[in-house]
């Protein structure tokens, strides 16, 4: 059996880009064996909130052929990829943040059960997806991380800001790494 | 004083649209409307294209239903191309569209109607939504998630896309079906009747619950309209659209995708960018009538699946006529989806289906077009003019939602008077008004061919301008 691991001890922070990597360790996470979701978020026709799919035809192509690793990406996160979630053993939630920095790359643990507010029922965020995958599906919990790129700009358009597009090779190298210690465990 | 309430925008639609209700200087309810606030014009920029890409183009106003606009704009080029398509095209065909309706019903009952019907009317707003309904009653939660999968899975494997396929085409659909494709859809028939049972049985038990509201929610007389076969059953690709009289009468029979400008006209009313159809020997507003789940459950006689067949006796049971309240639309819905679960079987019981002939060719061989189908919301109509080269020089697009507009303003009024009083509303009045237009299912986006999101705010202004009460929801 693989023992359990505790993901969170190491808070990652890459200073001179200002990069906040797994910010949040009051939530410790455990695995008993390895199966990764990356699920992506964006429209492709936004400028930069198109990074999230980006990032995640990124990482179709770097995990091709790898059965444990499973990627979607989708325009909204809708609630019946409640059902993709509780199939994983983990989950790697890669989203566009309005709120952070341009070109910031952050890493942060999901919590499921933070109030989810007045939900959409078009789309929910990731929290929100995490706690209706808890209420659905019952004892499945899966281990979840954000992975966010700060957008400079959600206009129109098929490219990138340059702060964004400076990222995406800081953002790989997240993603690379986290869904390496997914399936290490 | 007169005063206007304003519902702005209404929430758990698709798309984008707000409600005023205007009172007189007593507080009781003179009028009210609904009121579609987004347009986009696909019709216009649509110019110029060749016709052979309107399939494609047209499926984006929606993605909720975009099959049913593939389907229409595909036959309206066919009808331009004047070709038949093949059978095993049509079979595939009228698959997809059946699997985009439970999709489609599952959303709108499961994550849209069902936090009002399984967690009540005056819930808590907080609550009322999806998130409430999976921690309230996991087990429905998990249905509608596993029947809107269902249908996304099938659109997926046909189409390779879960939304806006390209695989359906002039003359028919790109690739045949393989076996393998076929088996993995049989294998998702049994839980998906599973599912539908449960969602029935949860339904039929809370359906008496609700008395008054079915007793206010848009219950009146009306016409309805629908697609139905030469045997009187249900469906939603071909045969041709029957309207039919408050009573059951018919009105008219056999208005195929040719005839049908020639008897249904388009009103336009100043407070809605949507569009208000009515049947025109009777003018407008005589002429308006209802479309979607409860119509074409008014007018079938069958629907030639078994289960579905015995859930329609029960359906009719609701009354010695058409089914009058809008409630019923969510029953009605249901009843669909298990039609669509049996006959998506059924169909992939056809001989012939996994035939590897799809797709009939041809030129422009006709200047002027026109297809329909239904969408899970209603009768859906494209009608094209083309050059001698196929580009298009003129489009016009019939959706369900604006064939329902005149009822759903007639609703969200008969809700209003009934629940407004004295001037004053609670959250749940509130949210009883916007569960009329709810019960339509209407698809804003479709209807103007635009999109949206909705917040909302309700506020009561005097005649003076001043705000008087005001409820707000982010």
């Amino acid at each position: 059996m693989v023992p359990d691991r505790d993901l969170s001890v190491k808070p990652m922070t890459d200073d001179r880009q200002g990069d906040e990597l797994n910010s949040d360790p009051a939530v410790p996470m455990r695995f008993e064996k390895a199966n990764c979701l990356v699920l992506a978020c964006g429209n492709t026709l936004r400028g930069d909130d198109g990074v999230g799919p980006k990032l995640a035809e990124w990482a179709a192509e770097r995990f091709r052929g790898d059965s444990n690793v499973h990627v979607v990406a989708r325009q909204q996160w809708t609630p019946d990829l409640a059902a993709d979630i509780a199939a994983a053993d983990s989950v790697l939630f890669v989203d566009s943040s309005a709120d952070s920095d341009p070109g910031r790359v952050s890493l942060v643990a999901v919590p499921s059960n933070r109030g989810c507010g007045d939900a959409a029922s078009h789309h929910l965020e990731a929290h929100e997806l995490l706690g209706l995958t808890r209420s659905l599906y019952g004892s499945m919990s899966a281990h979840a991380m954000l992975l966010t790129v700060g957008a400079a700009s959600t206009e129109l358009g098929e490219s990138f800001s340059e702060p964004v597009e400076s990222a995406i090779p800081r953002a790989r190298g997240v993603l690379e790494k986290t869904v390496l210690r997914f399936l290490a465990n | 004083m007169s005063q206007t309430i304003t519902i702005d925008p209404v929430t758990r639609l698709e798309g984008h649209g707000k409600i005023t209700i205007q009172l007189n200087g007593q507080g009781e309810v003179e009028d009210a409307h609904f009121h579609v606030t987004q347009v986009r014009g696909f019709e216009r920029f649509s110019e110029g294209r060749p016709f052979y890409e309107m399939p494609g183009l047209m499926a984006r106003i929606c993605g909720i239903c975009p099959v049913s606009h593939l389907i229409a704009s595909a036959k309206a080029c066919e009808a331009i191309m004047s070709v038949r398509i093949p059978h095993t095209a049509a079979q595939l065909r009228r698959m997809m569209n059946l699997a985009q309706m439970v999709q489609s019903h599952a959303l709108s009952f499961f994550y849209l109607a069902s936090p009002d019907l399984l967690l009540g009317m005056d819930t808590d707003p907080k609550v009322r939504n999806i998130l409430g309904l999976a921690a309230a009653k996991p087990e429905l939660g998990r249905a509608g998630v596993a029947l809107r999968r269902f249908g996304q899975s099938i659109i997926e494997l046909l189409g390779e896309k879960r939304i806006h396929p390209g695989w359906i085409v002039p003359g028919g659909v790109t690739e045949p079906l393989e076996p393998a494709k076929r088996d993995k859809i049989l294998a998702m028939i049994p839980e998906a009747h599973a599912n539908i049972a449960m969602a029935l049985g949860a339904y039929k038990k809370i359906a008496d619950t609700f008395k008054a509201e079915i007793a206010v929610f848009a219950n009146f007389p009306s016409n309805y309209m629908s697609l139905i076969n030469e045997d009187e059953s249900i469906e939603f690709t071909d045969g041709a659209l029957r309207l039919i009289d408050a009573k059951g009468a018919t009105i008219e029979d056999g208005i195929t995708a040719t005839r049908y400008t020639e008897v249904i006209g388009e009103a336009v009313e100043p407070y809605s960018y949507t569009k208000f159809a009515y049947y025109k020997p009777l003018g407008y507003p005589a002429g308006s009538y209802r479309v979607g789940p409860l119509a074409r459950l008014n007018i079938v006689k069958h629907m030639a699946t078994p289960k579905a067949e015995k859930e329609l006796a029960e359906f009719k049971q609701l009354a010695s006529g058409p089914v009058e309240s809008s409630f019923h639309y969510h029953h009605a819905r249901l009843v669909e989806m298990l039609y669509g679960i049996e006959k998506i079987e059924e169909i992939l019981a056809d001989s012939r289906i996994l035939d590897k002939h799809v797709r009939a060719t041809a030129g422009v061989n006709r200047l002027e077009g026109a297809g329909q189908a239904e969408a899970p919301r209603g009768v859906l109509h494209h009608h094209y003019k083309v050059d001698e080269n196929g580009k298009m020089t003129w489009a016009n697009l019939v959706i369900a939602t604006g064939q329902n507009n005149k009822a759903m303003n007639l609703g969200v009024l008969q809700a209003a008077r009934h629940y407004i009083k004295d001037g004053k509303f609670t959250e749940g009045i509130l949210n009883r008004v916007e569960a009329v237009v709810r019960t339509f299912d209407p698809c804003l986006s479709c209807s103007t061919h635009a999109s949206g999101q909705m917040p909302l705010a309700i506020t009561l202004v005097s005649s003076e301008g001043e705000v008087l009460d005001k409820v707000v929801r982010d």
